[in-house]
């Protein structure tokens, strides 16, 4: 067992943990039917990015992909508030709010 | 095993533990309080990066605002456990799996064969040079001087979410007005 992968963190660790992070979202968006649950695994991979740019940005010792992860920070929120306005639409209609009530949308 | 090593796989193990139980657990509301904890632990991973203001962003932003939002509308649902959870269909659903864990397995493989190419040995730390107050100070600037055009766009592209998210939650009738 080499003991150096386990003591020394270094940038490699943060990009392995984040695409475990961003391969789990995308798990949850294929395998769930819940919008709510989707919406969650959304926004567990643009933390997964999230977490990648802060990793370059202390490695490379540039300051610009705290703005970039400002910027997604500020895209998931607004993201997050009309996908869940759109699920407030779909369960006033249909009283539940899985995917496949989203196949047949109307303005 | 040194400190900052026990750090980051303690938060490793919680962040993927609970990142697990977001997309296994098939009550709604236990999924949204394991993405709380998720958020958590990756704001603590930012502490470990020394992005604090980041962190404290992370806090207010996700396990503030937008996890309330979500818990709010389970609650206004009133969602009991899913019945039907998860995808029908055994080989659609086996092979989605399929093709996540091959998704994870060529992106842990690219990083592993990566290593010496991004011009980093590993462990160097440049950012500690900067204290706390000097990162944020830089970081304000860069933000209002470089990137401000980005930042006024992400003003409107707000204002126009806040319009269109109230005009779709109160439109009569859904989507499927009758």
């Amino acid at each position: 067992m080499n003991t150096d992968f386990i003591n020394q963190i270094g940038l490699n660790h943060y990009l392995i943990l984040a695409a475990l992070l961003f391969t789990m979202g995308m798990a949850g968006v294929l395998l769930r039917r819940n919008v709510i649950v989707l919406l969650m695994s959304i926004e567990l991979m643009l933390n997964s990015v999230n977490l990648t740019f802060v990793a370059f940005s202390k490695y490379l010792g540039l300051l610009d992909g705290h703005i970039i992860v400002f910027f997604v920070m500020t895209i998931a929120a607004a993201e997050a508030a009309v996908g869940l306005a759109l699920a407030v639409t779909i369960f006033k209609r249909f009283r539940e709010v899985n995917i496949r009530f989203f196949e047949h949308l109307k303005g | 095993m040194t400190a900052d090593a026990f750090l980051f796989w303690f938060l490793a193990i919680v962040t993927l533990g609970s990142g697990l139980s977001v997309i296994l657990l098939s009550n709604p509301i236990y999924s949204a309080l394991s993405l709380a904890m998720t958020m958590v632990g990756i704001s603590a991973l930012f502490v470990t990066l020394n992005a604090y203001f980041i962190a404290g962003v992370q806090l207010i932003v996700y396990a503030g605002a937008v996890m309330v939002l979500f818990v709010m509308v389970i609650m206004l649902f009133d969602l009991k456990s899913d019945t039907v959870a998860f995808a029908k269909g055994k080989f659609t659903g086996a092979l989605k799996v399929a093709s996540v864990g091959l998704l994870a397995g060529l992106v842990v493989a690219a990083i592993d064969l990566s290593k010496g190419l991004i011009g980093v040995k590993d462990g160097e730390n440049h950012l500690v040079a900067l204290g706390d107050m000097e990162a944020t100070k830089s970081l304000g600037r860069i933000l209002f001087q470089k990137y401000v055009f980005g930042f006024e766009a992400l003003g409107v592209l707000l204002l126009v979410i806040a319009v269109g998210a109230v005009s779709l939650a109160r439109s009569k009738g859904g989507t499927h007005e009758h």
